[in-house]
């Protein structure tokens, strides 16, 4: 078995890329807010090695119309993934201008970029928008995942009701030949984004979702308390990737909680790479 | 009077690490100029520590181990449970290293040494380790240097 892949991570405090493109400073800490210092690439490579996880999804948000701001530019992405044959770029579109689908035409086919991010609370859009569909039909021809942020945000100003999995059932019903993924298990909706993945098999769902405790507890609650364990062992193990959403959380210690769950290790396998390898078309 | 402050920076490769920062801590001292003084060696983090011990592997080994054993990463059930475990908005995420800041108290976050001909005094089997309890990470040393030129 290789390593894992994290399907959901940030770059935003990766020290080269703020020297590089100062604004990004300005991105990390007030349009994503994220506090922490910025750091060299090789502490995220790092703790991927100890994690145990080989590969990295790294995704941008394009907030232009709703913050006058991206946390990275898909060049940037592509920048980034320059430095490291080990992180895999997402594209990211402001579903809110027309030119979006050309836009990720251009992101996938000419820079190389992997699949798609959309954060509804941040971008303020519901997913279930019309506006957007030209975006999710664009998705499903170039044959791209969609992760979407689902469930509560930190951000200030992000409001919570555009996270909620129901606003994500028409998109999943609508376009069934595009697989899209709810980050975060859509924490607090888990119930309600587990009957969506249990509906829809193009919906899947990732486990990036700390919003007390720790990850170990956290994760404890959500995965065996608010929905049991094994729904997600027997019902849905083809349709969880892991997922850490570094660096608002540790990549070593959202491994670490997962597979202190009890999962089978065939179902591990399944979250930590295969699931991923689906998603992004047989090749990480 | 001789006043120098330099910023090292090293690069933690594990969770919890021991990494002998002895020889940076001679050299600054001897490029230094000052012949009789003090040198004061500080962390800036607050999830890491600065401990003197002798060079051995097996301390390496051990002291980290046992300060997990008295600060457990996983916070214990009931009364000693970590109140850190919540939302820092200042950070934009959740605070869940408690035992790595229990750790950096209980370990120490300075040391310091005499200087006296231009050279660190230190015990024969001292040595001088930056201590990581949540790494990965790149951190920052503080050294300073307070002494006369001869």
């Amino acid at each position: 078995m290789k390593g894992g892949i994290d399907f959901h991570t940030h770059p935003v405090l990766v020290r080269e890329m703020v020297e590089k493109h100062p604004g990004l400073a300005r991105a990390a800490r007030e349009t994503y807010y994220c506090g922490n210092n910025f750091q060299p690439l090789e502490v995220m490579l790092l703790e991927m090695d100890i994690a145990g996880i080989d590969k990295a999804v790294v995704l941008p948000i394009d907030a232009t119309t709703s913050r006058n701001a991206t946390v990275y530019t898909n060049d940037q992405i592509v920048e980034v993934c320059r430095m490291s044959d080990r992180l895999i770029g997402f594209a990211s579109v402001d579903p809110h201008q027309e030119a979006a689908p050309q836009a990720l035409t251009h992101a996938i086919e000419n820079l190389g970029l992997r699949g798609l991010k959309l954060a509804p609370a941040m971008q303020e859009f519901y997913a279930d928008d019309r506006k957007a569909y030209p975006v999710y039909a664009r998705a499903q021809e170039l044959k791209i995942p969609i992760l979407f942020h689902a469930g509560m945000s930190w951000e200030p100003g992000s409001r919570l009701k555009y996270g909620h999995p129901l606003r994500f059932e028409d998109v999943a019903a609508d376009f069934p030949a595009l697989n899209i993924v709810l980050a975060h298990l859509a924490w607090p909706w888990v119930v309600d984004a587990v009957a969506l993945a249990l509906k829809y098999p193009n919906v899947y769902l990732d486990t990036s979702a700390l919003f007390f405790d720790n990850p170990h507890d956290f994760l404890r609650y959500a995965m065996t308390q608010q929905v049991p364990l094994t729904v997600f062992e027997r019902s849905l193990r083809k349709q969880i990737v892991f997922g850490s959403n570094n660096p608002r959380i540790e990549i070593k210690t959202m491994a670490q909680a997962i597979r202190s769950l009890g999962f089978s290790q065939e179902c591990l396998n399944l979250i930590f790479r295969e699931n991923a390898e689906v998603l992004l078309g047989g090749r990480a | 009077m001789i006043i120098q402050l330099h910023r090292i920076e090293v690069i933690s490769r594990k969770d919890m690490e021991m990494i002998d920062i002895t020889p940076q801590v001679d050299r600054l001292v001897e490029a230094s100029g000052a012949a009789q003084g003090t040198v004061f060696i500080t962390t800036a983090h607050t999830t890491s520590g600065i401990i003197v011990t002798e060079g051995v592997w097996c301390l390496e080994l051990d002291i980290p181990a046992h300060l997990e054993r008295l600060a457990p990463k996983q916070p214990p059930e009931g009364a000693y449970g970590y109140y850190h475990n919540r939302y820092l908005d200042f950070d934009g995420r959740l605070g869940y290293n408690a035992a790595d800041h229990l750790k950096s108290v209980i370990g120490g976050i300075q040391t310091f040494f005499p200087i006296e001909d231009g050279k660190v005094v230190r015990g024969a089997r001292q040595r001088v380790y930056f201590v990581e309890y949540d790494g990965p990470l790149a951190r920052t040393i503080f050294i300073q240097i307070m002494g006369q030129a001869s």
